[in-house]
């Protein structure tokens, strides 16, 4: 007789361990032991049956992996948990025996990261643990990067010390930094919830969201303590990636941290960021900022010049290299091999590959060539970001706005396009000289335009980077009524409702006959009768035809086809003579005669139609029937889930074709 | 103590003599050397004392101890004196003691001249009995330590000396030598004595030793002080002043003298090392300058934090099997944009459902909001909160691997036939009968598939032209119950009708026949009378009543076409007929015994073939080719042999509740509908468990029918007003499966209080079925 196992000394019970047990055998408080599992990213777990893992009799909630939790065990920080208990009781004894001098020597020995924003301890090793590439790191980034601009964003209180928030802020302007420099931002969405913007590192999409710049209320009962550890392994893990981002770009980090411009809302412009070579840091330095050296002359004729240099200098150069055509060529060949190449089929009949876009306009060049203003009214911190980040050199912004624009100077003839978010005034327009005399030079009277000038509201930054080339600006001309904002991280599947594509596109058969319908009787009743009742006719007309289909559906069993052609005819004719009597009433003549048989072909394509969905149906019921109990509950399922989404898009749809018909109507009022 | 330093002086004083006796008279008497000696050692004590002088008081004392002794037993001593000296001398041989003594001599002798030669150190010598004894010289200790020189222990223990009174001797010694009693001095000393008490004389005897105990002034002293309750010890101190041995006083001269020891000059090796340690620490940094603590913590709160790449040396790492990263949260959709296309928009009522359902339970956090340009868009108010609510999902949310299937839906379904390619099969309802007053309960084709009977609640059996939906023939069976059951005889070219109502069966002759015909109906239907009266049934017992009463219904009924009335015991539910026509079977389920009867119609009897049922009967059929008999129970459905009148097969479909079942033509299938909705199709070759179980219906199933014109098809009627039509192709292949395909659910019929249809039946040959409903119709369906 093989040995009895006993009960709870393997399998399942000895996988699993309940909380209370793991904090037990750790021999670390509850709060400690909820820092340890947020560093070492240890999560619960969930068992196949609970019942078989759970020891006492009273059902516990909270399951660890065993191995997890015997992982712990040798994790230096939990001596370090241990030293702090250890001093926090020795601070308590020193108090509890009046020893105040000894309870402040200890204090002074203890960390307070409260004070200090810094701790004892350090995450580094915990961090090399959970993410042995940098890959691995950039694609946790997601949740990383949202706390931290939340944190960044901040008010400072007695839970979240100031130099946390500092820190936060540092953090990801260095990381903005980065993508500024490495073009790497993709895209951006103004969400009703705050902005977000998606980067591709190295070839991993990162997704965050950023608050809009408000005081941020704190609702509920939310417990900063967890945030805040939350944020303390994010800190170490986003200093670190930002110093692997900016070395492999190669520049120093940290960059240089100007404290009086960033007390002046200098925000990216308070770093200066230095190559590791001192050749390198030249360009760097350039390339970010608004230096006013490159104020002064207009970029225009800066560019042309430059051009002209580099064609003189093209022309030495080749002068020089024509003794070594070769090399020329190698070159030119390897920078033929740079791109992407297009594949064109060859021979009909092979499979179409999906193939990378090669776009001629180069998405970190967008804005390039403009010279932005951005008004008092509009959001700086990320319009500066996202245009910096999409090429844009010049952006200069009112003074109220911050330190570090490119000019303060509204009126600044180099400026190509200011992006304005305030209503245009109708009400006084002043004359120019009035406004002249009154203001100063600087500033413009309300409702005045530079000439020269593209003025538009934000949406459009966003729109063209999403785009990536640049929208039309007279649909987002200050005051217009902007087009809608679509988010550009929704994947399209199939049979999905896409708002960008016209409805008859998308539609299906049945809706587009119905709406056809709709139409058609709506058209005519237009047509013929100008009351003021016709929409409720339609509206009893559309119901009398539902009672009609479903007097139809319970007579089909008796006799479909002669039954149904018969209720057709009924029916038909029954509106027909409706329509009649109602022309008769109207005092007009009855027109519908031209437009009965489209109507009627109409009608009976629906009703062809309705009756294969109705034999779909049926078959459908007999298969069902053959599954098994099992497979049917997940067929089921599965339709649920198809049915509900096809019942929002139907929604969504029928929501469009009322506000385009309504659209129509007002047009053609 | 006195007695003792009286004792050591003894001994010394015999060993003096000893050994004079040693070196002067050699050869002197052995056995009287005791005696002599005691004599000797008072003898030279005397002489001592006269020797040292008065110095020496004690032995004074000693002397005048003696002569008082003497002074108490003068004429007993030398009586004792006396007698110890005849009995030595009787006592000891003349022969041997001499001899022992000079055993002792030679011995003493052999010590002497061992070193010359080899002389044995025994003597040999004759004993009693005329034998060798070796004798070996007596072995002399020659104790030289202290203990040799003190005065003979007296070893009588705890024994009052006056024992020893009458005696010479006042003991033994630790040799066993007696002791003999002192000598006391002569009258003159004993008189010197009385006149002058000398010293320390107490008048008491030692009783150790028996000589006066003399007592010194110390010892009385000490006596004295122990009387008086102090410490005996004279210039004792009891509290004398402490002596600081260990002070905090430096000593001019250190204790120990001992040289400095070599290792004080030699440079410390662990010193050496703490030294290192610190200057290691202190090139390293970890040791700094002491600095007020302001300033430090102003320096520490500057100080940055170490940035390098820790990712330098990166081996990609598979991640744990067991770990599942978090799910990242999904992108923005259309409608969380500030300026949504307007379709997205909710309208008024889908806005205050939001609002209304809880927080928890909404399906989205946000409500699409439209913006007509940014500035407008406020802050948003639950940014912290989703926030922590993810933190929280982070680490506190079970993680699970979830499969999600991604395939079609409509993969999973299987490949029916097409019910085109499985036609024919009924379809529509092509005729409704309408006639009963409330629900038609049964209804039967008969074999030439022209009549249809029915027969309902109201008590009444109809027959109507089947293609028609005319009623050509009506007779109401009873008033007051209803026909529960009515079926045609299977055999073809008659038209033979039965009919239950409450506990009467009818055989009925409905007139859809030509007249010749008819009266060959009335004939078969009434040979059984002529059986009856020539009394070949088998007699009854007495007292015990017939299970069945076969008799003619009345005039009024007989006019009508009712032949014959065959009265059982209970309600009759069911009516099954043999393929032959002969026997047909009942069943009533609350008969108990009786609940099957078989009723054979030639002989107008009745058997009752059970004695005793295990469960209620709900129905009986025969087989269709074989003599075998099928009774379904409530659970169960139990087939018997006719002929060996044995249980054959219990058939186990796994329902609550059979309400009805049929056998397949072939005669190796059958079909079971239940109660609890469930149609079972068994196969009696493979199993007694059903092959296929369907739950297609809502409600209870209340008849299940075989076509039995060759067509695969088969129906069952449910209550919740369908039927439903299978195509269920048996074949001969015992291979091959059967398959079953449903085909068509047939709707029509009314519910009426949770009733739909109650009975089915199929056309003999064409695909044509017909139910009775609830809804008191019957309808045709083709």
């Amino acid at each position: 007789m093989p040995q009895i196992k006993k009960k709870g000394q393997a399998g399942a019970a000895k996988n699993y361990i309940t909380r209370t047990q793991a904090v037990k055998k750790l021999q670390i408080s509850l709060p400690d032991f909820r820092k340890l599992c947020i560093w070492k990213g240890i999560y619960p777990r969930e068992p196949r049956n609970k019942k078989k893992v759970s020891k006492s009799a009273t059902a516990s909630t909270t399951f660890y992996y065993t191995k997890d939790i015997q992982y712990l065990l040798h994790e230096p920080l939990l001596q370090k948990f241990r030293d702090q208990k250890v001093l926090e009781k020795k601070i308590s004894k020193a108090l509890g025996r009046g020893d105040v001098s000894d309870a402040a020597r200890f204090e002074r020995n203890a960390s307070n990261p409260e004070k200090t924003g810094k701790p004892k301890y350090t995450l580094d090793h915990v961090i090399r643990e959970r993410y042995p590439t940098f890959i691995d790191a950039v694609r946790d980034l997601d949740d990383c990067l949202s706390m931290l601009f939340l944190f960044a964003n901040l008010p400072s209180t007695s839970t979240v010390p100031a130099k946390m928030i500092a820190r936060c802020e540092r953090l990801t302007l260095e990381f903005q930094h980065y993508l500024i420099l490495s073009h790497s931002l993709r895209k951006s969405f103004l969400s009703i919830k705050g902005i977000y913007y998606q980067a591709n590192i190295q070839g991993e999409d990162v997704l965050w969201l950023v608050p809009y710049k408000f005081n941020q209320r704190v609702v509920g009962d939310v417990d900063f303590r967890i945030m805040g550890t939350f944020v303390e392994f994010y800190m170490t893990l986003l200093g670190f990636i930002n110093y692997r981002l900016y070395t492999s770009i190669g520049l120093k980090y940290p960059p240089k941290f100007d404290q009086t411009k960033d007390d002046q809302a200098g925000e990216l412009g308070a770093f200066t960021l230095e190559g590791l070579n001192p050749v390198a840091q030249d360009d760097s330095t350039k390339l970010l900022t608004n230096s006013r050296a490159e104020h002064g002359p207009d970029p225009k004729v800066q560019d042309a010049v430059n051009k002209l240099v580099q064609q003189l200098k093209e022309g030495e150069t080749n002068g020089d290299e024509e003794a070594a055509p070769a090399a020329d060529g190698e070159e030119e060949e390897e920078q033929a091999t740079d791109g992407i190449d297009k594949f064109e089929p060859a021979a009909p009949g092979g499979d179409i590959l999906p193939q990378p876009s090669y776009s001629t306009n180069d998405p970190a060049q967008l804005f390039s060539k403009c010279t932005i203003f951005l008004s008092r009214e509009t959001p700086r911190q990320s319009l500066e970001f996202i245009l910096r980040a999409f090429g844009c050199k010049r952006i200069g912004w009112d003074a109220v706005l911050g330190e570090g624009a490119f000019t303060t100077n509204e009126l600044d003839p180099s400026i190509t396009h200011q992006i304005v978010d305030r209503p245009p005034i109708q009400a006084v327009v002043n004359e120019d000289g009035d406004g002249e005399d009154n203001q100063t030079s600087q500033k413009l009277a309300p409702n005045q335009r530079v000439p020269g000038r593209i003025y538009v509201q934000p949406q459009w930054v966003w729109d063209s980077v999403n785009e990536e080339e640049m929208q039309r600006p007279d649909l987002y001309a200050p005051g217009a009524q902007l087009p809608p904002h679509l988010s550009p991280f929704v994947q399209m599947k199939q049979g999905q409702y896409d708002p960008t594509v016209p409805l008859e596109e998308q539609e299906t058969e049945a809706e587009a006959l119905d709406a056809d319908l709709a139409d058609g009787e709506e058209g005519a009743d237009v047509k013929e009768i100008t009351d003021g009742a016709e929409g409720m006719d339609v509206a009893e007309s559309e119901e009398d035809e539902d009672e009609n289909e479903e007097d139809d559906e319970d007579e089909v069993d008796e006799d479909e086809e002669d039954v149904e052609e018969g209720s057709d005819a009924e029916e038909s004719a029954a509106l027909q003579r409706q329509i009649e009597l109602e022309a008769e009433l109207a005092g007009k003549s009855v027109k519908a005669k031209d437009q009965d048989p489209k109507t009627k072909a109409k009608l009976e394509a629906r009703k062809a139609l309705q009756k294969r969905a109705k034999e779909e149906a049926e078959d459908l019921e007999r298969a069902k029937g053959m599954l098994s109990k099992k497979k049917r509950k997940l067929f089921e399922q599965m339709q649920y889930t198809n049915n509900k989404k096809s019942e929002e898009d139907k929604k969504l749809r029928a929501k469009r074709r009322k506000l385009e018909k309504e659209a129509a109507k007002g047009k053609a009022q | 103590m006195a007695p003792k330093s009286t004792d050591k002086k003894r001994k010394a004083s015999i060993q003096e003599e000893l050994s004079d006796d040693e070196l002067n008279d050699l050869d002197f008497d052995g056995a009287l050397s005791q005696s002599e000696d005691e004599f000797d050692a008072v003898s030279t004590d005397e002489e001592d004392e006269e020797e040292d002088g008065d110095d020496d008081a004690s032995e004074a004392e000693e002397e005048d101890d003696e002569a008082l002794l003497s002074d108490d037993i003068p004429s007993d001593e030398e009586e004792v004196d006396a007698a110890i000296q005849k009995l030595l001398k009787e006592k000891i041989e003349p022969g041997t003691e001499p001899n022992d003594k000079d055993g002792d001599l030679t011995a003493e002798d052999a010590r002497g001249q061992n070193d010359d030669d080899d002389r044995p150190n025994y003597r040999v010598e004759t004993d009693a009995n005329g034998n060798e004894r070796y004798v070996y010289p007596e072995i002399d200790a020659v104790y030289d330590s202290d203990d040799s020189d003190k005065a003979p222990e007296n070893t009588i223990g705890d024994i009052p000396l006056t024992f020893y009174d009458q005696y010479p001797h006042i003991g033994y010694d630790i040799n066993g030598k007696k002791i003999m009693r002192p000598a006391s001095g002569d009258a003159l000393d004993a008189l010197l004595d009385s006149i002058e008490v000398p010293q320390g004389w107490t008048g008491l005897t030692d009783p150790a030793t028996g000589k006066p105990l003399q007592l010194s002034r110390d010892e009385l002293e000490i006596l004295k002080r122990v009387q008086m309750n102090e410490i005996p010890v004279d210039g004792y101190d009891p509290y004398p002043d402490t002596v600081e041995w260990f002070t905090s006083f430096e000593e001019k001269m250190p204790l120990s003298a001992a040289p400095e020891p070599k290792r004080r000059f030699l440079p410390s090796k662990h010193e050496q090392k703490r030294v290192m340690k610190l200057v290691r620490a202190i090139r390293e940094g970890r040791i700094l300058p002491y600095k007020p603590p302001e300033e430090r913590e102003k320096e520490e709160e500057e100080k940055d934090e170490v940035h390098f790449d820790i990712w330098q040396d990166e081996q990609p790492r598979d991640p744990h099997v067991m770990h599942i990263p978090a799910p990242k949260l999904p992108p923005p959709s259309y409608d969380m944009s500030y300026n949504p296309p307007a379709e997205y928009l909710p309208t008024q009522e889908e806005r205050e459902a939001w609002q209304n359902l809880d927080p928890e339970e909404r399906e989205k956090e946000y409500v699409p909001q439209k913006y007509d340009s940014l500035r407008k868009v406020p802050g948003y108010d639950m940014f912290v909160k989703e926030r922590f609510e993810r933190c929280l999902d982070l680490y506190l949310a079970p993680r699970i691997r979830k499969n999600r299937l991604n395939i079609d839906p409509n993969s999973l379904l299987p490949k029916l036939p097409r019910p085109e390619e499985l036609k024919p099969f009924p379809t529509v309802c092509q005729t409704t009968f309408r006639g009963h007053d409330g629900r038609v309960r049964s209804l039967s084709i008969d074999p030439s598939g022209l009549w249809l009977a029915s027969g309902g609640d109201d008590g009444t059996v109809r027959v109507w032209e089947l293609l028609t939906g005319r009623q050509i023939w009506s007779v109401r069976l009873a008033s007051d119950e209803a026909v529960n059951c009515v079926r045609w005889r299977p055999t073809k070219g008659t038209a033979i009708l039965s009919a239950a109502a409450g506990e009467d069966i009818f055989l009925m002759i409905p007139p859809v026949l030509d007249p010749v015909a008819e009266q060959e109906n009335r004939a078969i239907l009434d040979v059984g009378f002529g059986y009856a009266t020539s009394g070949q049934q088998a007699p009854l017992n007495v007292g015990q009543t017939p299970p069945a009463k076969w008799a003619r219904p009345g005039t009024k009924l007989e006019d009508e076409g009712v032949l014959i009335r065959i009265t059982v015991r209970s309600t009759v539910k069911v009516i099954s007929w043999h393929r032959r026509g002969d026997h047909f079977a009942t069943t009533s389920p609350s008969g108990q015994r009786s609940a099957v009867a078989i009723h054979t119609l030639s002989k107008h009897l009745t058997q009752i073939p059970f004695r005793k049922l295990s469960g209620l009967a709900q129905t009986a059929h025969f087989h269709p080719s074989r003599p075998l008999f099928f009774v379904a129970t409530q659970r169960m459905i139990r087939c018997y042999d006719l002929q060996k009148l044995e249980l054959i097969k219990v058939i186990q479909p796994g329902a609550r509740w059979i309400s009805s079942f049929d056998i397949h033509a072939g005669g190796d299938n059958l079909i079971v509908g239940s109660y609890d909705r469930r149609l079972l199709w068994h196969d009696l070759d493979l199993s007694t468990r059903p092959y296929k179980t369907m739950r297609f219906h809502e409600q209870a199933i209340r008849a299940v029918k075989y076509h039995k014109g060759g067509l695969p098809l088969f129906v069952d009627a449910s209550d919740d007003g369908s039927l439903q039509v299978f195509h269920g192709k048996v074949v001969t292949d015992l291979m091959e499966n059967p398959t079953i395909v449903p085909v068509k659910v047939l709707k029509g019929h009314k519910v009426v209080s949770n009733l739909g249809v109650l009975d089915v039946d199929w056309h003999p040959k064409e695909p044509w079925v017909v139910s009775a409903g609830a809804d008191g119709t019957c309808r045709l369906w083709m």
